[in-house]
């Protein structure tokens, strides 16, 4: 395999230091894994220490294969001397920022923020100055022209002020004078020389000494360019993920180290009880045993009826508002966009206009709209009541009715506390539906209209044989994001009502009860696993309607 | 004759079409209609019923022989409707009648009234059974011990050209003279109330980092997923596309433990660095760059310039309404997140608080006054409305076609 006669001695020098190098590196990493267990960590977590020691293994492994692969002068040595290297350069430098306490900083940032914002004003008006070139384009293309100069040092001047009114320099001092110690100085040589021995073995004589092909530079730049991407979906996605599936069979309470539980998070939700009712008004202790489970609901019939106890009532009645949310949102923003959207798709003009009014409630911050209703649904000096008021009295007037004005009292009475969640979502989702359901309707060729017209087809029959099969893709989408969304209500009710689970718990939601549950009781096992059961339900919901629209499109392409 | 009647029917459909438009319109409309009027209103106009669209302020003169410019009001003086201003209000007047004529009412100012008898050792009467406590009341001069009937308060309205021409009525029944007028002032006062210079600065820091750090990670991503060739690249992008529907509360616990030990619970970084690596930005740019012409590239490539000139000098120039849509996106999401915010961030560190979790301090500390409540909901809505109004022609136009590949 190898050449030898091809490789210089100072290349043969240097891949002889790399061999060294990742032999050295394997010894370091071998000592780094047991250092916990000799007492050189300072966090007591046997889950940390162990998966330390578990990186750092594989690490020393695979720096063991890559010094004899180098030494072979095989091309996986360099990839495994590249990604190694790589990965210890990332954690250098993440250890170098944190111990300087840049990410910290961000707070003391804030604090100055606001006096650099002039100066960040005046950079941003000298890209603009310079951007304003391209628009009095010069005679002479030699030269840079001036105004593109003076952008340049108005955005360069603009910036360095900001920086400096913003307090940088004393951050820099600051930087500095954290990493002046153990922790940070050997981040900082670390990265040094991680940094190093990547750039040599980017370089092309080390390369072509280890048989790199030109694919492989594009292996390298693939996995380079997603990596900062890659490693932080890990990190803060993917790793968090499986952690709440683990942390959902344990009693985890964020603070102490959870202990395995199996699946009594689980079991807990699920138990529930079923008993025959023989008169509509019998107490629930006389058929359940009303220790372990509370009455969440009865379904009379007849005489009789069925009573539907469980161990967490809570959870059920959650779950119940959940979906009786989505069975009123969902449908209330979907049906009146998809109307919409088909006026709008009338060719008349304004109708961008309309679009753009019709988005704006989807912008809007979920917290900031729900005071404003909260306002709007107040009892007595609201708008919708005074509506209401307004449009009975004329009913009244015109029919010669008695028709009694109900003064809805919205969000205290636990009738109407849903309802009133239920039309702010709804308002808020609709326009931005119409929107989707506008650019499916755009999609549609023009042809099929016309094939029908010819055929003598009216504009009902259009819509229902041309407009909506073809628009069943755009319709799944719509409604499963709307499902999605309508699941996991929450910012609505917690600023609504008060308390948030609203009169005799008529707005409690999966995500409101999974909040109460997690952060102010702090039984964060309980809390993953009620997550993993809204997860189950929303994809379960997904799935179900995934099915359908694969029944229903025949006209798909 | 049939044409004329096409014509007829093509303008009233036009004009149903525009109906039902504009009514579905001032619907979308109105709650921020209400909010902005709201916000300059005083906070006794915000109480009024019935409501009303625009804010205005009571009218106030100047009269001689008073202190302060008084309110005017509308007064009922001879069956006339005047202006009259309101001198002194909360009088307390009570209705009295002697205990052996009922009828025979007085009205007299409740301090004018004096005890029958001295305040320790008050006279009582019976009438009907009950007993009841006798006052000496000043009738034509002559003073007559009489009985409470009932009480009232009322205000004292002086004729403007005349003060000295009184009118007694009740002041809440009393239409007050208003003129249209704004209060901005409701905006400064609710941000020396709550902190809310902070939260906004707070939120744009936060916003900003956020859009500019997803931007960065989400380029060189996506651009890794459409255009590089390395071994498993789909099968990784098949798991980002598969996370992609996952609620974030999925995350919110073990993220939250994450950041116990790391040390970010009530810092800004906790709201900054996990939101900069998305699954869903990276789609949406490899969605981008993989329309773009491979040729272009390949001529680049020839030339010798390397991956990362590529992306900086061709393709990013070229996606700028792409990275438009996609920072617009983040700045909505970062802009109006809310339930991460208020996990991670204590309801007492107020320096680190965003405009959300300083909206909802405010509801508890403002619920008597909506004007500063709806005055600090459009301090935290109208920033994305303009994002939103600058950025739309891109906005609207992606959403859409997220829509259809989606």
């Amino acid at each position: 395999m190898a050449v030898p006669s091809q490789i210089d001695s100072q290349t043969n020098l240097i891949l002889r230091l790399y061999v060294f190098w990742r032999i050295l590196f394997a010894l370091l990493a071998i000592f780094g894994a047991l250092a916990p267990w000799l007492g050189y960590f300072p966090v007591d977590s046997t889950w940390l220490k162990g998966g330390l020691t578990l990186a750092l293994s594989v690490a020393a492994i695979f720096s063991g294969v890559g010094a004899v692969q180098i030494s072979r002068l095989h091309h996986s040595g360099r990839m495994i001397s590249l990604i190694l290297d790589y990965l210890s350069f990332v954690v250098c430098t993440v250890v170098v920022l944190n111990t300087g306490e840049i990410f910290l900083g961000i707070d003391a940032l804030a604090e100055t923020f606001t006096s650099g914002l002039p100066f960040l004003g005046i950079a941003i008006a000298g890209y603009f100055l310079g951007s304003l070139d391209e628009y009095f384009p010069q005679k002479e293309q030699t030269s840079e022209s001036s105004l593109k100069i003076v952008g340049q040092w108005v955005m360069l001047t603009g910036f360095i002020l900001f920086l400096w009114r913003v307090g940088a320099v004393n951050g820099i001092f600051y930087f500095f004078g954290k990493l002046a110690q153990p922790l940070g100085i050997i981040s900082v040589f670390g990265a040094l020389i991680f940094g190093f021995a990547i750039w040599g073995m980017t370089q092309q004589k080390i390369a072509y000494a280890l048989h790199a092909k030109n694919s492989d530079e594009q292996i390298i730049n693939g996995w380079l360019f997603l990596s900062p991407n890659l490693l932080g979906f890990l990190v803060f996605f993917a790793g968090p993920l499986l952690l709440s599936f683990y942390f959902s069979f344990t009693d985890s309470d964020a603070f102490n180290t959870p202990n395995w539980v199996g699946f009594d998070n689980y079991a807990r939700i699920l138990n529930i009880r079923f008993a025959w009712l023989t008169a509509p008004d019998q107490l629930a202790r006389e058929v359940v045993d009303i220790k372990i489970y509370d009455e969440v609901g009865r379904f009379l019939i007849g005489n009789g009826g069925i009573l539907f106890a469980a161990a967490d009532k809570f959870f059920w009645l959650a779950l119940r508002n959940t979906l009786t949310f989505v069975l009123f949102a969902v449908p209330l923003s979907v049906i009146p966009a998809l109307v919409l959207s088909n006026i709008l798709n009338s060719k008349l003009p304004g109708m961008k206009f309309y679009r753009a009014i019709y988005f704006m409630p989807s912008i809007a911050a979920v917290v900031g709209i729900s005071l404003v209703w909260q306002w709007l649904y107040n009892a007595t000096i609201g708008y919708i009541n005074y509506f209401v008021t307004v449009g009975i009295g004329f009913w009244n007037n015109l029919f010669n009715l008695a028709v009694v004005d109900p003064k809805i009292q919205w969000v205290s009475d636990e009738k109407t506390a849903l309802l009133a969640v239920v039309i702010i979502a709804a308002w808020q989702t609709m326009g931005f539906n119409t929107v989707l359901f506008l650019a499916g309707l755009q999609n549609i060729p023009r042809e099929l209209y016309e094939a029908a017209t010819v055929d003598g087809a009216g504009a009902w029959d259009k819509f229902w044989r041309i407009t909506l099969p073809m628009l069943a893709p755009t319709t799944f989408y719509v409604v499963s994001t709307t499902t999605i969304q309508a699941m996991q209500v929450f910012e609505q009710v917690f600023i609504l009502m008060n308390p948030p689970e609203g009169p005799n718990n008529s707005t409690i939601t999966l995500v409101l009860y999974l909040y109460r549950n997690g952060f102010q009781n702090f039984q964060q096992g309980y809390a993953s696993a009620i997550a993993w059961v809204l997860f189950i339900v929303i994809f379960g919901l997904t799935l179900v309607q995934f099915q359908r629209q694969r029944r229903s499109s025949i006209y798909e392409g | 004759m049939k044409f004329e009647g096409y014509r007829f029917r093509r303008y009233l459909n036009n004009f149903i079409i525009y109906f039902i438009l504009t009514i579905f319109g001032l619907v979308m409309l109105f709650p921020f209609m209400y909010m902005i009027s709201t916000s300059f209103k005083i906070p006794s106009d915000t109480f009024r019923y019935p409501p009303r669209m625009l804010p205005r302020d009571p009218v106030t003169i100047e009269i001689a022989g008073y202190d302060e410019p008084l309110p005017l009001y509308y007064v009922q003086v001879d069956g006339e409707k005047k202006q009259y201003a309101l001198a002194k209000s909360n009088i307390k007047v009570g209705t009295y009648a002697p205990a052996d004529n009922l009828t025979a009412t007085v009205e007299e100012y409740l301090t004018e009234v004096k005890p029958t008898g001295g305040a320790t050792n008050q006279q009582k009467v019976e009438v009907n059974g009950k007993e009841e406590k006798l006052f000496d009341v000043e009738v034509d001069g002559q003073i007559i011990p009489m009985i409470l009937i009932s009480q009232t308060t009322v205000g004292e309205f002086v004729d403007l050209q005349n003060p000295e021409n009184k009118v007694f009525q009740n002041v809440r029944l009393s239409e007050p003279v208003e003129n249209i007028g704004a209060h901005p002032e409701n905006y400064t006062e609710v941000i020396e109330l709550n902190n809310m210079a902070r939260a906004l600065t707070n939120t744009a820091l936060v916003t900003i980092l956020v859009v500019i750090g997803q931007l960065l990670t989400s380029v060189v991503g996506g651009y890794a997923f459409a255009r590089l060739k390395f071994p498993g690249r789909d099968t990784v992008f098949v798991f980002y596309l598969g996370t992609i529907m996952i609620p974030f509360v999925m995350l919110i616990v073990p993220l939250y433990q994450l950041m116990v030990l790391i040390g970010w619970t009530d810092r800004l970084a906790a709201l900054i660095i996990p939101w900069i690596f998305t699954a869903y930005g990276t789609f949406l740019m490899r969605q981008h760059f993989i329309t773009f012409p491979k040729e272009i590239e390949e001529a680049a490539l020839l030339d010798g310039a390397s991956r990362l000139q590529i992306l900086t000098q061709v393709l990013i120039p070229a996606s700028v309404p792409a990275l438009a849509t996609l920072a617009t996106f983040t700045f909505l999401y970062a802009w109006n997140s809310f339930i991460w915010p208020l996990v991670i961030i204590n309801v007492g560190n107020e320096k680190n608080h965003v405009l959300t979790l300083a909206l909802n301090v405010l509801r508890g500390r403002a619920s008597d006054t909506p004007n500063l409540i709806l005055a600090g909901a459009a301090i935290a809505i109208i920033p994305p409305l303009i994002v939103f109004i600058l950025g739309q022609r891109f906005f609207v136009e992606s959403v859409a076609s997220s829509g259809v590949k989606g």
